[in-house]
């Protein structure tokens, strides 16, 4: 069934009154995990029934619960059997009721602050936990910004001469846009449409200088992403290209390795 | 000191787990009541009602390792547990000798309890808000929610289409669900 088809069903509310048959039950626990956002659907239908139940409360007379507490919790300290012997009833009677009331309640105390300890100390890890994982995903937030704004800053130069470097019958549908400055000669590259490098090897920028090759630096990537990043700068240029070298980078170019081109 | 404390869910669950006396106080007086409306819904014998409730809580104590919260919540579990026990008790053969004497006696116990079904809940407004359900969709709900009954069960003893029980069913619990909104 499908999430919707499931809901018309009907037999969410089945399940959450107890009343399902056991076939159905499976089917429903099978959608529970299939599709979890149906566990909030289930919860409120149960909360919903859950209050109309305790709206119709018919409270049992006291003493079912003093048999039950007795049935359940006695023999561990209260168990006659175990005191008679060792404790006299004059020496019992030798502490004032007053003193037994107060430790008593002391102790009524202790455990009671013991149990809200052990809740809040529960609440303070939670908290913790959920403020440590949300300074974590700040910082890779600013990050990513950072390397953002820093993209678009050579983007958006009014300086910024965009050159298309068209891919090669090696690869032809590699891309890369370079952004050259035009008042200070700086350049960077934008290698997001190139290939995935084969391990070992690394890109090569290389601008065509006098009809040689002069090498623009090797092209970043870090865990696999690249980023607008700054190569060395040209004053004049005639061509730019990337070539493909192993890692570290070649002092000329390996021609049959070219990736993408461009002249100017 | 135990008025003072309220629990989570999750938090009960987790204290129950480790075997938290507290906390299982905290559950017998907060659930014990609508437990016991479960009960007497079934059986009108007071005295055995009362036994069955008891009985009920110890199963709910020494079996809670047994429940898993991912598949419902606490008092769904704990109410599946109180009404199969109730509804073993009804069909075990000593009840039924038993009922058969004081079929007549009780009749008139069971009225006059109902009367005075407690008026916990009117502080929190909710016992007023559940009249907003009408008559024949209580009556649907208390069938299956307290009483077990399956929708074609329901159909043959009210005499009513299957189809008419299903759609009372999902307005009944749909308003259930507003009066929460609210």
């Amino acid at each position: 069934m499908t999430k919707e088809e499931f809901i018309l069903s009907g037999l969410l509310e089945l399940y959450a009154m107890g009343i399902s048959s056991p076939e159905e039950t499976q089917i429903v626990q099978e959608h529970l995990d299939r599709f979890p956002e149906l566990k909030q659907e289930l919860k409120e239908t149960e909360i919903a029934l859950e209050n109309y139940a305790l709206s119709n409360s018919t409270q049992p007379a006291p003493s079912v619960k003093e048999k039950l507490f007795n049935q359940l919790f006695s023999g561990d300290e209260k168990n006659p059997l175990n005191m008679a012997p060792v404790v006299s009833m004059t020496k019992k009677s030798f502490v004032p009721l007053f003193y037994k009331s107060i430790a008593a309640a002391v102790f009524i105390l202790l455990i009671g602050s013991m149990v809200l300890n052990y809740s809040y100390f529960n609440k303070y890890h939670k908290a913790q936990d959920a403020l440590d994982l949300a300074q974590q995903q700040l910082q890779q937030k600013e990050k990513s910004n950072a390397a953002m704004t820093h993209d678009l800053s050579v983007v958006t130069n009014k300086y910024a001469m965009p050159v298309v470097l068209n891919g090669t019958p090696h690869a032809p549908d590699a891309l890369a846009k370079i952004f050259w400055m035009k008042n200070t000669g700086q350049v960077y590259i934008d290698p997001s449409n190139l290939p995935k490098v084969p391990s070992g090897m690394q890109y090569q920028l290389w601008g065509i200088v006098d009809g040689k090759p002069v090498s623009g630096g090797m092209i970043e990537t870090s865990k696999g992403i690249y980023h607008i990043q700054k190569m060395k700068s040209f004053g004049k240029v005639d061509a730019f290209a990337i070539t493909l070298e192993k890692a570290g980078g070649s002092p000329t170019p390996t021609m049959d390795q070219m990736i993408v081109s461009a002249k100017m | 000191m135990p008025e003072t404390i309220k629990y989570s869910e999750e938090e009960l669950v987790q204290l129950l787990q480790s075997g938290d006396q507290s906390a299982f106080e905290y559950l017998y007086d907060h659930y014990s009541g609508a437990l016991n409306t479960v009960i007497l819904k079934l059986i009108s014998d007071q005295q055995l009602a009362e036994d069955i409730l008891q009985e009920a809580f110890v199963k709910i104590w020494n079996n809670f390792s047994t429940y898993e919260s991912s598949k419902g919540r606490l008092f769904t579990w704990m109410l599946n547990i109180t009404r199969n026990l109730t509804i073993d008790t009804i069909r075990s053969k000593s009840f039924k000798k038993q009922a058969k004497i004081q079929k007549t006696e009780n009749a008139v116990t069971y009225t006059s309890s109902n009367i005075n079904e407690n008026d916990k809940f009117d502080a929190l407004g909710i016992r007023k808000q559940t009249m907003l359900l009408k008559e024949d969709q209580k009556r649907v709900i208390d069938l299956a929610y307290f009483e077990g009954l399956t929708q074609e069960e329901i159909s043959k003893k009210l005499d009513i289409p299957l189809g008419t029980v299903k759609t009372r069913m999902r307005t009944a619990i749909s308003v259930l669900k507003k009066i929460l909104q609210a």
